[in-house]
């Protein structure tokens, strides 16, 4: 403050990630789709040569979509030998996948992200919990990543992405730190509103101001997001094994507590949970493109 | 005949509306399936289901009714104050469910004409079970009908004249199955969003009229273009639809809907009124209390899961889509035990259940759903 200004921080801006599969250096596989999530929050694309993951981006999605898509492609090639022109198949999923410009086709991010669930944490998943920036899905899928019931939440933005973003600049706390500063705690707080994040926000700033520490503020925010999914896998009769995708996959204070009010624990894997719908897209493309008789190998050398 | 000029009479304000009302006869409004058309259109008045189709404004709904009432009884409501419905000269309501009697309440305590005599305004009540009793105390609500709406119309409607209408209210119910049968093909020539729009013309427009326009329909539908490239058969269940942008959505996303339980689609004008040689109100009665038409009827709950079951067989359906109306009684706790009958047990047809507004402003959420269900189910 130094000049007379206050810095703007964004607390809610979390870290745009990029990952290539060291275990394939270069590129000497056939087959080469790729899927791109375009989120109301972040857009992923990802890239799998062969049916192996070869390399993902993970951006924010800007206001405009197509940029969004081509933006998060044009950096998970970077730094590989491919180029675009080198994808055989291209699945565009997510709420804008009407909006990747270069996609042979678009497949829902529900089916989506069974399939990338499915490759992430195994065959065993059987309810898959995606929580996203805008909505919530409780989805069952079978051994294959087949969906085969699903249920939705989509009407606010509490218990999603964005309401947690919401609560990160109320506090000041980097949206990635959320999920640890919320078990310093000493008790467990009552939950905050579930029903509406302005509800929620409201209330957060009249606990923080009754004196309320951060922690305690953001233990309660946790739990009344935790507690809004679990009614949700309730109602969609949870079967096991269970895990979760999406951004909060990612933020330990809501997934701990979702365990807890569920009696069950959520697989753990290596991967960015965030991917599932990009990975699931370029599965799917894998499976579009094979099913259309399509060929494969070096599309430039070959034509 | 156009097929357009047939699709227009599906707009609320259309042009045999027009045409009946220059003629200086009258249009009486009906709530529910469950007011008995013929005796409406024996006494020389043109029914018209009153419905929201369209509707994009509730604040006169939301003024008067409670936000727990769904929001189709708001919407017929709103067109009811806001005037879109100025051309009715009477309203006759059923108490087929709470929000379609709290329609008649709310309209009887607004409007100032209700109250005049050159308004005709009359609740029914429609009993939940079958049974003679009360199939007795529903006729006797019919009596009282034939009798004030003949007083009010001028006219004497006799026997002879509900026999009539009973004859031609058949012929309609024979084409609109006619209309449905055309879907059973692996290539139907008439999608869904397209018979919903047959269906409320049906029900918003003389049926002399309608049935002329529907056998040329039918006549001329070999010659309309096959639909092959949908990815699933779907079967529509629930609260009362009367939205055709409502399908178009999930038929753009490859879900052809071939068929449904809906009361502006099959459970509208299905099953014949048989008329037997007594009494001609109390067959009436029976004919409308023994229609499984919704889970309103009590007792009626395994004919109404075994139709849904033989539609599924007959019409080849992929998948189910339930659509309830937030806060629609009848459909609400339905839910619970939809797939609890044992045919449905039998028959496993994928099953989803969305909630649903009248006005559609929730288009893209509805897409996603039906494209993810369609994604589920396509084989």
């Amino acid at each position: 403050m130094a000049d007379g200004h206050i810095e703007k921080v964004e607390y809610w801006r979390w870290e745009e990630s990029r990952w290539k599969n060291p275990e394939i250096p270069d590129w000497r596989g056939s087959l080469v789709t790729a899927g791109v999530d375009i989120g109301s929050t972040s857009t992923q694309a990802a890239i799998m040569t062969d049916g192996q993951l070869y390399a993902y981006a993970s951006i924010r999605t800007g206001s405009n979509s197509p940029s969004s898509a081509v933006d998060a492609m044009n950096w998970a090639l970077e730094g590989t030998e491919l180029t675009p022109a080198d994808l055989h198949y291209t699945v565009g999923t997510g709420y804008g996948r009407v909006n990747v410009p270069f996609a042979d086709s678009t497949v829902t991010e529900i089916t989506c992200h069974a399939k990338g669930a499915n490759y992430i944490y195994g065959p065993t998943v059987r309810t898959l919990l995606d929580m996203g920036g805008q909505d919530c899905k409780a989805i069952h899928c079978d051994e294959n990543g087949a969906v085969t019931s699903f249920m939705m939440n989509d009407k606010c933005a509490a218990g999603t992405g964005r309401g947690m973003e919401v609560i990160a600049n109320l506090l000041a706390v980097h949206v990635e730190d959320i999920g640890e500063m919320s078990f310093r705690i000493d008790a467990e707080p009552p939950p905050v509103s579930s029903i509406c994040v302005i509800f929620a926000k409201t209330e957060a700033t009249n606990l923080m101001r009754s004196g309320w520490s951060k922690e305690k503020v953001l233990a309660a925010y946790c739990h009344a997001m935790a507690l809004r999914v679990a009614r949700l896998l309730e109602r969609n009769e949870m079967q096991l094994d269970f895990a979760i995708t999406g951004g909060i996959a990612k933020n330990s204070g809501v997934v701990k507590r979702i365990e807890r009010l569920i009696g069950a624990e959520a697989l753990r894997t290596d991967y960015d949970a965030q991917i599932a719908g990009a990975l699931g897209a370029a599965l799917m493309g894998k499976a579009l493109h094979e099913k259309k008789g399509g060929k494969s190998g070096r599309r430039r050398e070959g034509g | 005949m156009s097929t357009e000029t047939l699709f227009e009479k599906a707009e609320l304000r259309n042009s045999s509306v027009k045409a009946w009302k220059e003629q200086g006869k009258k249009i009486i409004g009906t709530v529910c399936c469950h007011v008995p058309e013929e005796i409406l259109h024996a006494a020389g008045a043109m029914p018209y289901r009153l419905r929201a189709t369209g509707v994009t404004d509730l604040s006169e709904g939301d003024t008067w009714m409670s936000t727990f009432t769904c929001s189709y009884a708001r919407g017929t409501l709103q067109y009811l104050i806001d005037g879109t419905f100025d051309f009715m000269d009477g309203v006759i309501s059923s108490d087929g469910c709470l929000m379609a009697g709290r329609i008649f309440d709310n309209w009887k305590y607004v409007d100032g004409n209700a109250e005049k005599k050159e308004f005709y305004l009359k609740q029914i009540a429609a009993p939940r079970m079958n049974n003679e009793n009360a199939v007795r105390y529903y006729r006797d609500y019919l009596d009282q009908m034939r009798t004030e709406l003949g007083a009010y119309m001028g006219v004497e409607i006799t026997d002879e004249k509900i026999r009539a209408s009973v004859a031609l209210y058949n012929e309609t119910r024979r084409l609109i199955r006619a209309l449905y049968d055309l879907s059973k093909s692996d290539a139907p020539v008439v999608s869904g969003t397209e018979r919903l729009k047959l269906i409320l013309a049906a029900s918003s427009m003389p049926k002399e009229e309608y049935n002329e326009m529907l056998k040329d329909f039918l006549a001329r539908a070999g010659s309309r273009a096959p639909i092959k490239n949908y990815r699933a058969r779907i079967m529509l269940v629930g609260s009362a639809l009367d939205d055709p942008e409502y399908i178009k959505v999930i038929e753009d996303k490859g879900g052809l809907v071939v068929t449904d339980a809906l009361c502006f689609g099959t459970r509208y004008l299905w099953e014949p009124v048989e008329l037997e040689g007594g009494d001609v109100l109390t067959s009436i009665a029976a004919s409308y209390l023994k229609r499984p038409v919704c889970p309103r009827m009590v007792d009626l709950h395994d004919e109404f899961g075994d139709l849904i079951v033989n539609f599924c067989q007959d019409f080849k359906v992929d998948g189910i889509i339930y659509e309830r109306v937030k806060y629609c009684e009848i459909w609400g706790g339905e839910g619970l035990y939809f797939g609890e009958h044992k045919g449905m047990k039998e028959a496993d047809v994928p099953l989803i259940l969305l909630e649903r507004e009248e006005i559609m402003t929730n288009i893209g959420q509805l897409a996603v759903r039906a494209e993810a269900f369609i994604e589920m189910i396509e084989k």
